[in-house]
């Protein structure tokens, strides 16, 4: 027997050093995984098993300035499913039954990247109850859908200063590459404000998200939550905007563009008003025909929808004309005109002028007509006016042309004409107020035209030419006449409320010029305003009106189109408060078309009863 | 009426202190992991419940393994050549047969499943080896002898092949090898076998490359590509082998499992997710672990198979290193009692039965562990005494209860 052990004693040994090399090598092994880049394991099985999401915070409210609310949240049930569902082909087309949305429909939503990875997608945001029901009653047959509450913009008001407002939509991806400049949390598939207020505080309504961190499976399923931070809901802000004033101004515009048809303008579609007040440059209202629906952007546009709101037929509804179309003034640019002269010493309020209904003040090869081809004959700068008489202000201009200093532009800048007011909405366009160095510029390409002549000083000079302002500017520069020569900067939110609802943030009024007009050339500008309205192109409008006006009506020529009514003017002439501009896109005459929706607005304003006013006005 | 020995020399006679606890602590580290790995299945009582009749039933074999003379089976080696052959072929009997999940075979009766006959066939395997390479005494020098003892230990290989399990059948030549060793084949035969498998494993590779692509069989069957590429998309490459698969000689998961073990990247979603995964689990298990029954791996279900296949995982992430270590540690204690039993045999039968043991227990825990840490293909081959499975425990244990057998009777017959 010891022969044999003998014998396999090396043997043994050979395989007992295998035994100890093998189990050293899953040792060595075991060591360098475990102990020596142990870390890495960890932070991976960190990344398997733990995830986190965001629980977005609901938006602020917008209200009027008397806190009525013009923006709200509204409580819908949401219907969400993990992307994953999407293999189960069965499933998903039971879904589709259920929520009444495409098969299609919902695998596009399962795969969209625009969400964080694990975030249930969103296939339908408003579900009725019933459906909500019977969901819940299902569930097995559902696996993983989930039926949830969530807040959505609602808008009690409809479209009622839909401009002002603005709408939400999905973060783009423009928005998205600026909130990482500025280190902000926004992540794909937040709803932001895309325009009016929701887009300019977006910062303030938006809240703060809060946050879930959690344990899931190897399905993607949570286990458990580790950690979770309440979400914190943006601020409510209170606007300048009286619902009231504005819901009859959108009236107003449409009033307007009505009685335009009567008048025989039936291409009128489109135009703008705004109400300043003088003091404090608050936004009583601002309308912009035609409008839009913002809830249609509610859980993302249509692409009909979409399609149809930038249709050029559709006059482009979603634009805010009051602060992004800018227009030719016309005539309401005559009462700065004059104070231009008055305040460069180169008229005075009672220079006489002779209309002989074709000016020839650059010789008989450059006549121009005023409006009244009959001619106005003798009168003052101030009849001028009232009057709207073209060749008062032809002679005018010409005055200007021959004084050095570009003092017409100059003036017009002054007043805050030819540059953003600076206004707490985005889209806001700075208009133009033309110059030689302008001129030069815009010509680049066209020497022939590079040449600043006299008749570009006196076109200027009736609010024709080149020169344009918004809406807003228009009713701003007469705020400016209106308060004695302060341009303020114009402002549509009113505060910030803190949690308790009392303001945490009020708007203070900025003033951005002081014109410092004279206090005798306004008196006799602001006499002249008055004149407007109770002897002059806009005595048919204002006819009866308890409060005395003091306003300057315009038709614009627009190459191509049918003239552009405009009026502009503030209210009390003796003690003024507000100045409204009004602006109707091929309406036809100022007086006529413009004016009666001032004094619509007016009513309301200082609550007098309005009636339809028709009148007739022929002037320019 | 013989004298009465004390009772502590009757015990340490009849039975190996060093294996027994070795065996047991396994056991109830085992126990301990099975417990654990399923506690957030909804099987987990039953599964746990099923652990404790494997070992209840492998008792009973254990025992009944240990009052039998092992030099009765020398006898027998016909018979049980036959039985091995049978018990390897028996899945493949219409009627007898069930595969799940690749290669997994089960034998069953009337649709009730009875035991995995590979299991079994392992212990039968050494046996049978035992008796042909023991004939020669100790030397193995002529080519004749070489060839005789070879096509003994071919037949139930290529049967297994067949099967096909490749796991298994690694097994069998590691048996092989270790018995060799023992039962005295010269080094250079060693190399001869070595060469000749690695030209075998070529030929048989490039033969099945070669066959599917001309026959349009396997990946290069155009449903099976559709389908493959279809369930990849979706569930990941282990749906893959659900996907009806034509090859000719080897199944195209297996050539992929091999391909990923080369280079895990290649899959990383699919055949390479479960190495991530228990690399993953083990690694993050630092030096003391996550403790019992904690660790994310573990319970979410992010490791494969947790309970059987890769059990070593859930001990590593929960247990660590030092956890891993004390396994590797009873596994040494396991390994040199049964080395120490092989070498105090009264025979050389009993010498390299013993050492067909070890042969197997130290590849299986090297081929498990090292699946698992990544230094090792992916294979079906479970952890001795550690992984879930009836057929598995019983088998391991009927080979305790051998080398009790060897062990008793090291001075004699008697008992």
């Amino acid at each position: 027997m010891t022969t044999f052990r003998e014998q396999l004693k090396g043997r043994f040994a050979v395989l007992g050093v295998v035994v100890i090399v093998l189990l050293g090598v899953l040792a060595a092994r075991l060591w360098s995984m475990q102990v020596l880049s142990s870390s890495q394991y960890v932070t991976a099985a960190e990344k398997n098993s733990t995830r986190e999401v965001s629980l977005p915070a609901p938006r602020g409210r917008i209200l009027d300035v008397k806190g009525r609310p013009l923006v709200t949240n509204q409580p819908v049930m949401t219907v969400t499913a993990p992307s994953s569902i999407a293999q189960d082909t069965t499933l998903v087309a039971r879904l589709s039954a259920a929520i009444d949305v495409t098969v299609e429909d919902i695998l596009s939503k399962l795969a969209s990247f625009k969400q964080e990875r694990l975030a249930p997608r969103v296939l339908r945001t408003d579900v009725p109850l019933a459906t909500a029901a019977y969901l819940s009653e299902h569930a097995a047959d559902f696996p993983g859908v989930e039926v949830q509450e969530a807040a959505v913009r609602d808008y009690p008001l409809g479209s009622l200063a839909a401009h002002v407002l603005g709408y939400t939509g999905e973060v783009s991806e423009d928005q998205l590459a600026a909130s990482k400049l500025l280190d902000a949390s926004a992540s794909m598939g937040d709803i932001v404000g895309k325009t009016g207020i929701e887009s300019y505080y977006d910062a303030v309504l938006q809240g703060e998200k809060g946050f879930r961190r959690f344990e899931v499976d190897n399905q993607g399923h949570m286990r458990s939550v580790l950690a979770e931070g309440a979400p914190r809901p943006g601020k409510d802000v209170r606007l300048t905007i009286d619902k009231d004033v504005q819901a009859v101004a959108e009236k107003a515009l449409a009033d307007a563009i009505t009685e335009a048809h009567r008048q025989g303008f039936t291409n009128a579609h489109a135009g703008a008003a705004v109400v300043l007040d003088i003091k404090t440059g608050a936004v009583v209202a601002m309308a912009s025909i035609p409008t839009y629906d913002p809830a249609k952007f509610l859980g993302g546009v249509s692409a009909a929808d979409w399609k149809a709101l930038n249709d050029p037929a559709s006059e482009y509804p979603l634009n805010n004309r009051a602060i992004m179309a800018a227009y030719a003034p016309a005539s309401t640019f005559k009462s700065i005109v004059a104070m231009a002269g008055l305040q460069a010493g180169i008229t005075t309020p009672g220079t006489t002028y002779f209309c002989p209904g074709r000016w020839v003040g650059f010789g008989t090869q450059w006549a121009k007509w005023c409006w009244l081809h009959t001619g106005h004959g003798h009168l003052t700068l101030m009849n001028g006016i009232i009057r709207s008489c073209d060749s008062v202000f032809y002679e005018l201009g010409k005055r200007f042309y021959e004084t050095p200093g570009e003092k017409l532009q100059a003036f017009a800048r002054t007043i805050g004409l030819g540059a953003r007011l600076g206004i707490d909405l985005s889209g806001e366009v700075s208009g133009r107020v033309p110059d030689a160095a302008w001129k030069k510029e815009f010509n680049k390409d066209y020497p022939e035209y590079q040449q600043w002549v006299p008749g570009d000083t006196v076109n200027m000079s009736i609010g024709q030419g080149d020169l344009l302002v918004t809406p807003l500017q228009l009713a701003s520069a007469y705020a400016t006449l209106g308060n004695g020569g302060l341009v303020i900067r114009p402002h549509v939110l009113d505060a910030v409320l803190g949690s308790d609802g009392t303001p945490s943030i009020t708007a203070s009024t900025t003033v951005s010029i002081d014109a410092t007009l004279s206090a005798s050339n306004l008196r006799s500008v602001r006499n002249a305003l008055v004149g407007v309205t109770t002897i002059g192109t806009s005595k048919g409008a204002f006819r009866g009106f308890p409060i005395s006006v003091a306003g300057k009506t315009g038709t614009a020529q627009v190459n191509g189109k049918d003239d552009y009514a405009l009026f502009a003017c503030y209210a009390p002439a003796a003690s003024p408060r507000y100045a409204i501009s009004v602006v109707i896109e091929q309406g036809g005459h100022g007086g006529s078309v413009a004016a009666p929706a001032a004094r619509q607005i007016m009513s309301k304003l200082f609550g007098v009863k309005y009636s339809a006013i028709h009148t007739t006005d022929v002037s320019r | 009426m013989k004298p009465r020995r004390p009772l502590l020399r009757m015990v340490s006679d009849r039975l190996h202190i060093g294996l027994g606890s070795a065996v047991v602590a396994l056991l109830c580290y085992g126990s301990l992991m099975v417990w654990t790995a399923t506690i957030s299945m909804v099987a987990h009582n039953a599964l746990v419940q099923r652990q404790f009749i494997g070992i209840a039933l492998g008792s009973l074999f254990l025992i009944g393994a240990w009052l039998v003379d092992y030099t009765q089976y020398k006898s027998w080696t016909g018979p049980l050549m036959i039985l091995l052959s049978a018990l390897i072929l028996s899945p493949r009997i219409p009627g007898l047969g069930s595969t799940t999940s690749g290669a997994t075979s089960w034998l069953q009766v009337a649709g009730i499943r009875l035991f995995q006959p590979s299991e079994p066939a392992k212990l039968l395997f050494i046996v049978v080896m035992a008796a042909v390479v023991a004939e020669y005494g100790g030397k193995i020098e002529k080519f004749k002898d070489v060839a005789r003892v070879a096509g003994y230990a071919a037949v139930p290989f290529v049967l297994i092949l067949l099967q096909p399990d490749l796991g298994t059948g690694l097994v069998f030549i590691m048996i092989s090898l270790g018995m060799l060793l023992i039962g005295g084949l010269r080094p250079r035969w060693f190399l001869v076998l070595a060469l000749s498998g690695v030209v075998l494993v070529g030929v048989v590779f490039g033969a099945n490359e070669v066959l599917n692509r001309t026959l349009q069989r396997g990946p290069y069957d155009p449903g099976y590509a559709a389908a493959a590429a279809a369930a990849a998309s979706s569930a990941g490459a282990d749906a893959v082998q659900e996907v009806k698969d034509t090859s000719v000689l080897i199944k195209a998961y297996q050539v992929n499992r091999l391909l990923v073990f080369i280079n895990p990247a290649l899959d990383p979603r699919g055949a390479g997710y479960n190495l991530a995964q228990s690399k993953i689990a083990i690694g993050s298990g630092g030096m003391s672990g996550t403790g019992l029954a904690a660790g994310t791996q573990s319970r979410f279900n992010f490791i494969p198979e947790p309970h059987t296949d890769f059990i070593f995982s859930v001990l590593g992430e929960q247990f660590g290193f030092i956890g891993a270590i004390t396994l590797l540690a009873l596994y040494l204690a396991l390994l040199a009692a049964t080395l120490s039993i092989s070498a105090s045999s009264r025979d050389l039968y009993g010498a390299l039965i013993a050492a067909g043991l070890l042969s197997m227990w130290i590849f299986q825990v090297l081929e498990n562990v090292g699946m698992t840490v990544g230094i090792m293909p992916v294979t079906g081959i479970p952890l001795p005494f550690m992984s879930y499975g009836s057929s598995f425990m019983v088998t391991n244990l009927a080979g305790v209860g051998i080398l009790l057998s060897i062990w008793s009777r090291r001075y004699g017959t008697g008992l």
